[in-house]
C-alpha cells in the first residue's frame, strides 16, 4: 500500500495510489486510524491514482468517515474515475461523502 | 469463439487476485470495453469474497469452485462455496438509512447492480452471473 501525504492550507491531502480492496483495505484502514488519532480536522482522499474499489474498499471508507464525524473532522474525496465514482453512486455513497471532481475545487470547498 | 475455465481454489485472498486477474487479462484479449470489464472485474471478486468469508467462514480446509465460460455475447461466471449457505433475498438493503453507515453488506447489491443477470442456488452456496460483453 502507497499513500503519499501533504499539508496544504490546513488541509491532510492523501493520494492514495493503490486500489483499495480486499488485500489493502486492512492497511487502508490502519494509516487512517493513525491519522483520526491525532485527530485530523480536514482530510482530502485523492483518488487520482485508484483504478479499482470493492466492497470492502467501500467499508473501510465508511469507517474512516465514522471515526473522522465522532470529533467533528471533514473528510473530502477527489479525483475518482467514472467507474469508482459509479460504485458511490450504486450504492448510495455518494449522498454520505462530499465527493470532488478535482483537488482543487475539493480544497477550496473546506 | 467460446473460452471454458474450471478450477478450485482454497479460502486465499491472494488466489482470488490470480484468478480475477486471468479472467480481466482474457477479456481483455477479447477487446472487451474497460467499462465492461471494470464491472465484471467488482461482481467477479464480490462473489469470490462473499464465498470465502461468508460462505466458507475463512476455513481452510473449505474450497470454492468457480466456473467461467466467455461466448461471443456474454461471459458466465459461477462461484461455489462449501458452506451454510444464505438467503440472499433476506439481506438489508445497504442504502436505505442507518445501513449507509454499515461497513457490510454491500457486495451482493454491487453484483445485482453491475452483472445482467444474478442467480443463487443451492441454498445461496452457488450464484451464476452474466454479462454481456
Amino acid at each position: 500500500m502507497q499513500i503519499d501525504i501533504k499539508e496544504t492550507n490546513g488541509v491532510a491531502v492523501c493520494n492514495i495510489k493503490n486500489d483499495v480492496d480486499i488485500n489493502s483495505s486492512p492497511d487502508v484502514k490502519k494509516y487512517f486510524e493513525q491519522l483520526t488519532r491525532e485527530k485530523k480536522e480536514k482530510i482530502l482522499i485523492s483518488f487520482g491514482a485508484v483504478n479499482y474499489v470493492d466492497s470492502s474498499g467501500l467499508a473501510t471508507l465508511v469507517e474512516v468517515l465514522k471515526m473522522m464525524r465522532s470529533y467533528g473532522g471533514k473528510l473530502k474525496l477527489s479525483g475518482l474515475s467514472d467507474k469508482v465514482r459509479g460504485l458511490f453512486e450504486i450504492t448510495k455513497l455518494d449522498k454520505l461523502f462530499d465527493i470532488y471532481l478535482t483537488e482543487a475545487d475539493a480544497l477550496n470547498s473546506f | 469463439m467460446k473460452e471454458r475455465t474450471q478450477v478450485e481454489i482454497e479460502n486465499n485472498s491472494h488466489l482470488l487476485k490470480e484468478v480475477s486477474k486471468e479472467l480481466i487479462n482474457s477479456l481483455k484479449e477479447q477487446g472487451v470495453s474497460e467499462e465492461v470489464i471494470f464491472d465484471v472485474h467488482v461482481g467477479f471478486e464480490e462473489a469470490l469474497r462473499n464465498a470465502m468469508i461468508h460462505g466458507n467462514k475463512s476455513r481452510p480446509d473449505k474450497k470454492v469452485r468457480i466456473e467461467i465460460e466467455i461466448t461471443v455475447e456474454e461471459v458466465i461466471i459461477v462461484v461455489e462455496d462449501e458452506g451454510e449457505g444464505f438467503d440472499p433475498s433476506g439481506l438489508p438493503d445497504p442504502t436505505v438509512g442507518e445501513n449507509l453507515l454499515k461497513e457490510s453488506g454491500r457486495g451482493v447489491y454491487l453484483i445485482k447492480h453491475l452483472m445482467d443477470y444474478v442467480k443463487y442456488e443451492n441454498g445461496g452456496r452457488k450464484v451464476t452471473m452474466k454479462k454481456r460483453i
